[in-house]
């Protein structure tokens, strides 16, 4: 059974313009309480409440966490029927930077908007009589993300590899939904011996999930794209953090420390590093202190490495290693996310060990071995030459859905739980599977039972 | 129609044809029942037994909804259980072995004593239509008799030219011993309808005295039995056991040695068979290296010699079925007292069939049962019940009962035949069910009670028990929401019921959450609580254990009723609409579903011929 989700009655937002660097972004939302949502995250909320259909209004988006500002952007407000969807729609304008659009994107979906699928505008819009039926072949092409396979290569990008890979793991769930299904539909007494105890094995199930995760965790250079790579810079205090998070700014947009140990928390900033955004942080200096400010900023330091997707250690030249350093760096257990660096190389202090990339914050010396350094930490290994490159959270949060479905088969299957319940679970895995590559229908599943089981009196 | 014979003629009775001509006399018209044999009526051609998974639960859904099938087995089952206990609430179902010739003769009896009804004994083989061929007005027997009347309603199950294969040998039978009913599946396909050919198959009966038992595993039933009916509360009914015993190498190797004398594989038969019931030759040849398979021994009645041998159907040569039966522990000497057959059958395609299970062609012409491409008695008697209904309805003008697949099997039954048709005896599973957890068997009445009175149907009486149920459902859910695990329960039942003490100060709602938690637990902490329904007790139960999986499934539901609820009007105009794919066109026209929702479930219907039809449907308009 084909499963038709034309669920129109909440918001969507999704970046209209392109996604790389330009000088200016377009955000658009659609949907009924679109108007209500954006103005809840907006400076002016008074002012857009009112807008009449057409105007627009200037101000800033806040991140409804944080309460900090986003953007500042123009907001152009749609009523409805008047709107590219029909429905009604608010569209920003905001500054065109990808980590710009980022944490716009972001804060948009706090605000609880949703990420809008392939074409789903265009659905909108279509189901609102706001295009023409002669082109509703092309509009097909769009909106065949519901129907098995075709869409797929279509509209969702994905490559060959990557599809065999949900396919593989789709097929394990199936097979397991159906060893459910076939004592569902089967009496125990009339299964003579092909299925006994529990149908389900958790160390399966763990296997399982975790490669449906590690395929998750894969997709890395699309999220890296997508959602930026967090940065920190660590070391020990005064090993030149802060110069060298302003070099990387290229603003002085950071306040830099005047005193040894006085950045008590991190700050972040978003820069774009060779066309990839990252989320730069910079962390209180690495030190015991008796003081308890400074303590619990050295303890959030710590928190912010060990989140982070790459670590710039600094080491001052003029210092030179000391056991700390050598401590943190054999310590550190992902060696490809670790970038150590020479810093205050224009003070012509010790020369630089192996690995270290020597940088002045000063001179910007070494600043471009440094960014390539970073872009490909970023990327990974593999870098774009990945297989199983995607851009889209849409798929991760599918492919996200599923494990934690599958994770709480897992958890059910230790307790032995109903499997009339465990059934509803697994199911649920296969059709976030089945969003990305095509539905499994009951009859697939009945067609599997009987492939594979001798039944029936 | 008020010069006609009678209101409604049914043809044929079967599980469809009881309850279709039951419903029609109880809803106040002139009904005739044309059976080839009256002495044949309600019989159980196959296994004897009534429900089983999702099958139980459609009875109890016909039951619900004011038909005879469950009151029949209650008065005529010989053993119950309860299958699936330890799988989960939502897949749990009765099933019974039946007294076959005690269920025919209270069918018959049933029949007999209703008013309105008129069992007359003949063979249909022609229908009489209007001046403009689009509307039924009666039909014509074998013997040339014409009846008419304002609708017709067809369950003639496997007799539709239908023919009995035992290898080599073929004769025109519905049932052995049986004639087919021949000359009304030309009729149909001269009329335009289109035909299909199923098969199906029968083991062989065997005499009781010639099996040694002490070879077999005995299999008895429950001690406790549940009625089917939601009018009783208790039955009490005799107990009988069934016997298991295996097949073996040896008997694989005769029926592989003879597999060129079975019409199936020797290519005499044409019909597709159904897979969830293979006969023993397809098991042999479709699992090789399964070394038994299992057959169940069933009694055929309390008094009768016949024992059932459940799980080895053939079609194979007489003596070959009995060397190969020979083969069986227990069965070394067994007398066949029937063999088994297969029988080949014309069926309706039902893809011919609007949801109300009238044929589009024909109005006033409903079809049900196996004529539909079903397999099974439950599947027949809801069909039948609900076209008896909607063939009131017709005569009534007014609109018919259509049940949504997420109220009742017998909804999803008919939206997968009319929606995507058959091509092989469709038999229910609950995995065909997108909304298992809310179509329990315990249920059925709450879903569907109502909808039957409001048609003129269910009794009043019927109504009153169920608004008694569920207010002392009510009632016991408050109770445990509201009682908290005090000191005195954990003195007097601590010992008995695990890690009470744990919970102390915890709602009893709460301790029914726990996994391990059963209704006796509670029982012992609240004896009290024993006075109430056991039923309601359990049903309470149930409804908090999996409270967040119905909350759930209830989501999907209401997301689902929403494509549902846009209905697309009867006279809509395909026609020229721009947009749609001449592929989803053609299905849109033959189809001609409902509403949007059974429009998507249609197979090749795309997402962007759906976006038409909302368009143009005025959805844009609206703004939902």
């Amino acid at each position: 059974m084909k499963e038709l989700e034309y669920n129109t009655d909440d918001s969507i937002a999704a970046l209209a313009t392109g996604w790389e660097e330009s000088a200016l972004a377009v955000i658009r939302t659609s949907g009924t309480d679109s108007i209500e949502r954006a103005a809840a995250i907006f400076s002016n909320s008074a002012g857009m409440l009112a807008a009449e259909g057409g105007r627009i209004i200037y101000g800033f988006v806040i991140d409804p966490e944080t309460g900090e500002k986003v953007d500042e952007v123009l907001a152009a407000v749609f009523r409805a029927p008047k709107s590219y969807t029909g429905e009604n729609s608010v569209e920003f304008f905001c500054h065109g930077g990808l980590p710009a659009v980022a944490t716009m994107l972001s804060a948009l979906k706090k605000g609880g908007f949703r990420d809008a699928g392939p074409g789903e505008f265009t659905m909108r819009a279509f189901i609102n009589g706001k295009l023409d039926l002669t082109r509703a072949e092309a509009v097909h092409e769009i909106v065949t993300a519901k129907t098995p396979r075709a869409h797929s290569l279509a509209l969702n990008r994905l490559s060959g590899a990557l599809e065999e890979r949900i396919d593989g793991l789709k097929k394990r769930i199936v097979d397991m939904l159906s060893k459910v299904e076939l004592l569902l539909d089967y009496p125990e007494d009339e299964l003579d011996g092909q299925a006994s105890g529990y149908p389900l094995d958790e160390t399966e199930l763990s296997r399982l999930c975790e490669d449906i995760e590690c395929l998750a965790e894969s997709f890395r250079a699309g999220r890296v794209f997508r959602e930026g790579v967090p940065v920190a810079l660590a070391g020990r205090t005064n090993a030149g953090k802060s110069s060298l998070f302003n070099l990387l700014l290229k603003e002085d947009r950071a306040i830099v420390s005047e005193f040894h140990g006085t950045t008590r928390d991190y700050i972040e900033s978003w820069i774009n590093v060779n066309g990839i955004p990252l989320r730069l942080f910079d962390t209180a200096g690495l030190r015991a202190s008796e003081n308890s400010v400074e303590a619990e900023g050295i303890k959030r330091s710590g928190e912010v490495i060990a989140d982070a997707g790459i670590v710039l250690y600094l080491v001052d030249s003029a210092e030179g290693l000391n056991s700390e350093d050598e401590t943190f760096l054999e310590d550190f257990e992902d060696k490809s996310r670790l970038i150590p660096v020479w810093s205050k190389i224009d003070r012509g202090g010790n020369s630089v060990p192996e690995g270290f990339i020597p940088v002045s914050a000063m001179t910007a010396e070494g600043l471009p071995r440094l960014e390539q350094a970073l872009s490909d930490s970023a990327l990974g290994k593999k870098g774009l030459d990945d297989e199983v490159i995607i851009d889209s959270i849409r798929q991760r949060d599918l492919l996200s859905r599923a494990a934690e479905a599958v994770r709480t088969v897992q958890a059910a299957t230790a307790q032995q739980a109903p499997l009339d319940a465990v059934a509803m679970e697994l199911k649920d895995a296969v059709d976030a599977l089945g969003e990305i590559t095509g539905e499994v229908s009951s009859a697939d599943i009945l067609n599997n039972i009987f492939l594979k089981f001798c039944v029936g009196k | 129609m008020n010069n006609a014979d009678y209101d409604a003629i049914v043809i044929g009775g079967g599980h469809a044809g009881i309850e279709a001509s039951l419903a029609l006399a109880r809803l106040g018209y002139e009904t005739m029942l044309i059976t080839q044999s009256l002495d044949a009526i309600g019989r159980l051609s196959c296994n004897p037994s009534i429900g089983g998974l999702s099958k139980g639960n459609i009875v109890r859904e016909i039951d619900a909804l004011g038909g005879e099938m469950g009151k029949l087995i209650d008065k005529s089952m010989i053993q119950f259980r309860i299958l699936n206990q330890r799988r989960g609430p939502a897949v749990q179902a009765p099933r019974a072995q039946a007294d076959k010739f005690l269920y025919t003769r209270l069918a018959k009896e049933t029949v007999e004593n209703q008013s309105r009804l008129h069992p007359f004994q003949d063979t249909v083989v022609d229908f009489i239509l209007d001046s403009s061929e689009t509307k039924i007005q009666g039909v014509i027997t074998e013997r040339g008799r014409r009846f008419t009347a304002g609708t017709v309603v067809m369950t003639t199950g496997t007799f539709m030219e239908g023919n009995i294969f035992i290898g080599d040998w073929v004769t025109s039978s519905g049932r052995l011993g049986e004639p087919a009913a021949v000359g009304l599946g030309t009729s149909l396909r001269r009329m335009g309808f289109s035909l299909g050919r199923l098969k199906t198959g029968t083991p062989a009966r065997v005499a009781s005295s010639s099996i040694d038992y002490s070879k077999m595993e005995i299999q008895p039933g429950d001690d406790k039995i549940v009625p089917f009916s939601f009018a009783a509360d208790t039955i009490v009914r005799p107990a009988v056991p069934c016997y298991i015993t295996y097949t073996n190498e040896r008997t694989h190797k005769i029926i592989r040695d003879n597999m060129d004398k079975s019409p199936l594989y020797g290519g005499k038969i044409v019909g597709t068979g159904p897979r969830y019931c293979p006969s023993i030759e397809d098991k042999v040849v479709r699992f090789p290296d399964r070394d038994r398979h299992q057959i169940f021994v069933e009694p055929e009645g309390l008094d009768s010699e016949e024992m059932y041998l459940n799980g080895i159907s053939s079609s194979l040569p007489e003596t070959v079925q009995e060397a190969f039966l020979r083969t069986i522990p227990g069965l070394e000497d067994v007398r066949v007292m029937r063999p088994g057959y297969a029988v080949e059958y014309d069926y309706l395609d039902p893809l011919q069939l609007s949801p109300s299970l009238m044929t589009k062609k024909i109005a006033g012409l409903f079809s049900a049962g196996q004529t539909n491409g079903t397999s099974g008695y439950e599947e027949a008697g809801c069909q039948g019940l609900l076209a008896g209904i909607n063939a009131a309805m017709y005569m009534q003008g007014k609109p018919p009962l259509v049940l949504s697949r997420s109220e009742a099997y017998a909804g999803v039954l008919i939206d997968d035949l009319v929606t995507l048709g058959t091509k092989e005896p469709y038999r229910m599973f609950t995995s065909r069910a997108e909304y298992r957890l809310c179509l329990r068997q315990d249920t059925a009445d709450i879903r569907l009670t109502q909808k039957s009175f409001d048609a003129g149907l269910q009794s009043a009486e019927a109504v009153e028990r169920l608004n008694l149920k569920i207010e002392g459902i009510e009632e016991i859910k408050e109770l445990l929401r509201g009682r908290r695990v005090n000191g005195k329960d954990v003195e007097e039942a601590g010992l008995r019921v695990t890690g009470l003490k744990e919970r102390l100060g915890d709602t009893f709602e709460k301790l029914m959450k726990v996994p391990d938690f059963t209704t006796e637990d509670l029982l012992v902490i609240e004896p009290s609580l024993s006075e109430t329904h056991r039923q309601w007790l359990d049903q309470a139960a149930i409804d908090i254990k999996y409270e967040g999986y119905i909350d759930r499934q209830q989501k999907q539901i209401n997301r689902f009723k929403r494509m549902e609820n846009l209905k697309i009007p009867a006279a809509f105009n395909y026609e020229g609409v721009n947009g749609i794919s001449s592929e989803s066109m053609e299905k849109l026209k033959e189809i001609r579903p409902l509403s949007v929702g059974q429009a998507s479930r249609i197979s090749g219907v795309r997402s962007s011929d759906i976006a038409v039809l909302l368009v143009l449907l005025g959805r844009g308009d609206d703004n939902a």
